[in-house]
């Protein structure tokens, strides 16, 4: 045979990988350092497949990196002014123990710094690629705008971690590309859709702050500063595909400017530009001023391969979205002192109403609350001492709600004092057959317009609201008649659902005749499906079956989970007769 | 001539010395029992100054002929006038010239060649005729390739040639500007642009390109995972319940793992701790009842088979084969063989009309393989769906944010948030397989402390 003997672990899986302290030591980097090149540059360790080949038959747990991806580390030019500014800080370190202040000054003079400008051009060669890696950018950007300014870390980062949210915020005001918003126990979720890319982000509680302490802030910071960076160019591009100055300008500034007395209690001159930028109520500056009858309906051209049904669908989908953009237009808001000011006039301004506060809460209102053409006052509070006549007092769920119902929801259940009805997600998306609670069921049949009967109910509880008893019960009423169409309305999924199986075999003599057409066509319909059923291969009819049962399997449980929540209703209603009782008595 | 001279001159009185020797000198090396005696002390130092005081009168008569503090001014100086012909006069004509100038002086009859080089530019009339050339398109507007680099440097960056000590703007300056970095011609790449590629690379001028592998990422998780629908601020009944559920499950989990934890490290109680009757009736656990079954059973026929069947089967054939047998053994073979292979002709023959079943076999085949592709994809996604192990420790899940019904606020107002939004990103990069789950860094103490007590504190008694 001959040649030579193969040595192990010098070819294959053994020469793709690489640990990290072997990495390390061939950049030439601290580990901190290293650990934030890698973040830069957009590196990740790998697990290899088989672990005991790459390590050299120990199977002890490493990290790994791609050794390819390390070669490609070499190229930074970063790793150069990283090692300069480790000679810096040595520099500084021996002038400052020598007490040399001239050397200190002068090496603070030349401190080395670098600019990451050329990394978000690598990894994002498109601004698509960046929008969509932007959920990760913003969360990150708005959790550090948060942070107090004790030195955990930079002030400059939270500074423009500030700056550039605010950007953003503002920019989504003026696209008007807000989508959805959820209110849940960690913090607020957003969603815009910008350019056709969806984006989610979180936005904490203010003043939730405790800091935890497993979390690796060097980590975190690190990650931050390169977001910074690209949140920066990203709304830069923003801005100017809506003819937007950028730094953002606020609208009739030069009027600002000349009573500067008024910013004068909330920030020095320096900051309250951020300050009322910040406080979202004014609009911005465009390059070019935008003309009113600048809506011009597009041409529209049909995409290849689409049917008639598919246009007509986009299309209604359009004016629905149309629709949710305007929804706030031409209300007038006030926001109460107690209230969240910033995520409330984010997303009245969003879809075009105006709001205001207090003068004395933020810089930036526009209006007082004795302001005749108010028309909703937001509050969160369980009774009002004095209310306006010609405005609605609501809670604050009912703007986010409304948001997310795409429309002005009735105010009723939204009275200040009055118990509020469930905030729901707006992020989960039921599929056929799964359990729907009856108040989203209820919010589908409103968005379907088949509200009329239930608004007339409205009016007159607005016309009674002084008479409490009777409104109660007619809200029970109305309860009841729900209920009864729910359990209508399941069955006759549940029938659906079995048709498959069995043809619906108890036919009334007179409602026979009432749907004579429609029952025909269905019994058709059903008759064929069950010929295709019998026509069907045994493998695919096994299938077949598989999916109705699961199908059936959820309906089920949906019913199951339907009938529970009629209990705990039942339940509820009981006990607050009997409140109710024990008050009269 | 004075005024190298005027140095080591000194006047008398005590402020005219020079600084430099009134203050004490520094003393020889100390190091040697000589450095000590020698000239130290006060008494040596006026000792050391006197004699540089006599030295200096007596290099004073000797150059002067008397002490120069004591001579007319008009014996020192002279008034210079601005005039040479006055000054002459004035000083009467102790300007000669030397009379070692004379003697060097040149006195050859024959003149010294003349040095053209001297008078001549090399290259003059090619330097004029250019000078003349450029002088002329500088009028019409051309100027030389160093010229044009320097303005177009100063154009550049003009920042940059008034003064060096403004930085630029850094990463994370809050003030620091934008701009379209994905414009054509961007800042980034506008030095570089409608150059050759493969020259700029060969150069170094271009980075590397990214390479395509890394534009994948890691995991396939999203970003920002929005929390189940029961973790609303007000949420429906049935999905806290169900939030509720998942949460308990955790917590169940957790607290079965501990208490495994606990029964295994546990030790028995004296009223637990096995005494010897229940050790042998362990030790006996299983034969008593196994012997009482089978004592009833077939055991007593089953050993008897094996011992009929053992023997005959493994006994060595004693006797040799007749021919006869041999042969008929043989033919028995052939005989076999051949109807084997008349069956698998015949077979084969037949198979041409089986075409139909055996498109059947192989179509059955093939979604039996697609089947089990399909279920390797699975598993595979599904192990990808799951984080990596990317170091010495493993990815462990946040704890899940649920508040119980009774911590449910009653409006927006009096919500208290759950959970920590840091956290939340923190572990979420982690799940993505981003950074590699660490634990803090721990303070290792190399040496044990010693106490020692104050003096102050220990003389205190009470």
């Amino acid at each position: 045979m001959g040649g030579l003997e193969k040595k192990k672990y010098q070819r294959g899986s053994a020469t793709n990988y690489i640990t990290r302290n072997k990495a390390r030591k061939k950049l030439q980097l601290s580990l901190p350092d290293f650990r934030r090149l890698c973040i830069l540059k957009g590196i990740y360790p790998h697990e290899p497949k088989h672990k005991k080949k790459v390590n050299k038959g120990s199977t002890a747990a490493r990290t790994f990196y791609l050794l390819k991806d390390i070669k490609f580390l070499l190229h930074e030019p970063i790793v150069n002014k990283f090692r300069e500014y480790k000679v810096f800080v040595r520099k500084l370190r021996k002038a400052y123990g020598k007490s040399e202040w001239s050397t200190v000054e002068r090496l603070k003079d030349n401190k080395p710094s670098y600019k990451l400008d050329h990394i978000v051009k690598e990894r994002y060669p498109t601004f698509i690629d960046a929008l969509r890696d932007l959920d990760d950018a913003l969360s990150m950007c708005f959790l550090f705008s948060t942070f107090p300014r004790t030195g955990k870390c930079h002030v400059q980062i939270i500074q423009l971690c500030r700056r550039l949210s605010v950007e953003f915020l503002n920019y989504v005001i003026a696209s008007r590309s807000l989508r959805k918003v959820f209110l849940s126990i960690k913090g607020i979720y957003y969603q815009a859709e910008v350019l056709g890319q969806p984006i989610t982000w979180i936005t904490p509680y203010a003043f939730a702050h405790d800091h935890p302490t497993d979390v690796d802030y060097r980590v975190m910071a690190t990650f931050t500063e390169f977001y910074t960076t690209l949140l920066g160019f990203v709304n830069f591009r923003l801005y100017h595909s809506l003819n937007l100055l950028y730094p953002p300008k606020i609208e009739g500034q030069s009027e600002v400017e000349l009573k500067p007395t008024e910013g004068e209690a909330y920030a020095m001159d320096s900051e309250s530009y951020l300050e009322k930028l910040s406080a979202l109520s004014a609009s911005l500056a465009r390059v070019v001023a935008p003309t009113p009858e600048d809506d011009v309906e597009m041409d529209e051209f049909p995409v290849e391969g689409e049917t008639a049904e598919q246009m007509d669908a986009r299309k209604k989908e359009q004016e629905v979205l149309e629709k949710q953009k305007k929804l706030f237009e031409g209300l007038r808001f006030f926001l109460n002192r107690e209230v969240p000011r910033e995520p409330l006039a984010f997303i009245i301004r969003c879809f075009g109403g105006q709001v205001s506060w207090d003068k004395s809460l933020c810089i930036g209102a526009t209006y007082d609350v004795s302001d005749p053409s108010i028309t909703h006052q937001i509050v969160d509070r369980p009774r009002l001492e004095q209310q306006v006549v010609g405005r609605y007092y609501l809670q604050p769920q009912w703007v986010f709600d409304s948001v997310n119902a795409k429309l002005c929801l009735p105010v009723a259940d939204y009275f200040p004092g009055v118990l509020l009805p469930p905030h729901l997600s707006p992020f989960v998306t039921e599929q056929e057959g799964d359990y729907i609670p009856p108040e989203k069921l209820k919010l589908l049949a409103m968005q379907r317009g088949e509200n009329a009967g239930e608004e007339s109910e409205e009016e007159e509880e607005e016309e009674e609201e002084d008479d409490n008893d009777d409104d109660d019960e007619e809200e029970e009423e109305e309860e009841d008649d729900s209920e009864k169409e729910e359990e209508t309305k399941l069955k006759k999924m549940e029938e659906q659902k079995t048709q498959s199986k069995a043809l619906p075999v108890k036919v009334t003599a007179g409602k026979v005749r009432l749907e004579d057409k429609q029952r025909l066509e269905q019994e058709q319909q059903s008759e064929e499906k069950r010929l295709a059923i019998m026509m069907m291969k045994k493998r695919e009819k096994y299938l077949y079956k598989k999916i109705m049962f699961g199908k059936k399997r959820k309906v089920r449980e949906a019913n199951k989970l339907a009938e529970k929540r009629k209990a705990h209703d039942t339940a509820i209603k009981e006990e607050k007769k009997k409140n109710k009782k024990a008050r009269r008595a | 001539m004075a005024a190298p001279a005027a140095a080591p001159f000194l006047g008398l009185g005590p402020a005219s010395r020079p600084p430099a020797a009134s203050r004490p000198r520094a003393r020889g090396r100390r190091h040697r029992k000589k450095g000590w005696k020698r000239w130290a002390g006060p008494e040596a130092r006026l000792g050391r100054e006197i004699g540089d005081f006599l030295e200096d009168v007596a290099l004073q008569q000797r150059a002067a002929g008397g002490l120069i503090a004591e001579k007319p001014d008009e014996s020192l100086f002279f008034v210079d006038t601005g005039d040479a012909e006055k000054d002459r006069k004035l000083n009467g004509g102790k300007e000669k010239p030397l009379r070692i100038d004379l003697i060097l002086q040149p006195d050859s009859k024959v003149s010294a060649p003349k040095d053209i080089l001297a008078h001549q530019i090399p290259n003059g009339k090619k330097e004029k005729r250019k000078r003349q050339l450029w002088e002329r398109l500088a009028e019409k507007g051309v100027l030389p390739r160093r010229e044009r680099l320097l303005r177009a440097r100063l154009q550049r960056e003009p920042p940059a040639a008034t003064g060096s000590k403004v930085l630029e703007p850094g990463r994370v300056d809050p003030a620091r500007s934008f701009y379209d970095i994905w414009a054509e011609n961007n800042p980034l790449e506008r030095a570089l642009a409608g150059q050759d590629g493969w020259f700029l690379e060969q150069t170094k001028k271009q980075r590397v390109k990214r390479p395509a592998r890394l534009r994948k990422k890691p995991s396939e998780a999203p970003a920002v995972e929005v929390i189940a629908a029961g973790g609303s601020y007000n949420p429906t009944f049935e999905d806290h319940q169900a939030l509720l559920l998942r949460a308990h499950e955790v917590e169940l989990r957790k607290q079965k793992a501990e208490e495994k934890v606990e029964r295994q490290l546990g030790f028995p109680t004296a009223a637990e701790a096995p005494t010897a009757e229940t050790l042998f009736r362990e030790e006996c656990e299983g034969l008593l009842e196994e012997s009482d079954e089978e004592g009833e059973g077939p055991s007593p026929e089953e050993p008897g088979e094996p011992l009929r069947a053992g023997p005959t089967a493994a006994a060595p054939r004693k006797e040799k084969k007749t021919e006869q047998q041999r042969r008929r053994e043989k033919e028995a073979r052939a005989l076999a063989a051949r109807r084997l292979r008349e069956k698998a002709a015949r077979c084969r023959r037949q198979e041409l009309f089986r075409l139909r079943s055996l498109r059947l076999q192989v179509t059955r085949w093939e979604a039996e393989l697609l089947r089990r592709r399909q279920l390797r994809q699975a598993k595979r996604r599904e192990r990808d769906a799951l984080p990596r192990r990317l170091g010495r420790l493993r990815y462990e899940a946040p704890s899940l944010e649920v508040q119980l019904s009774d911590e449910l606020p009653e409006s927006l107002r009096a919500l208290k948030p759950e959970g920590s939004v840091l956290r939340d990103r923190f572990k979420s990069l982690q799940r993505r397989n981003l950074i590699e789950p660490r634990e803090r860094a721990k303070f290792k103490r190399k040496y044990r402390l010693k106490y020692v007590e104050k003096r102050a504190f220990r003389e205190v008694t009470l």
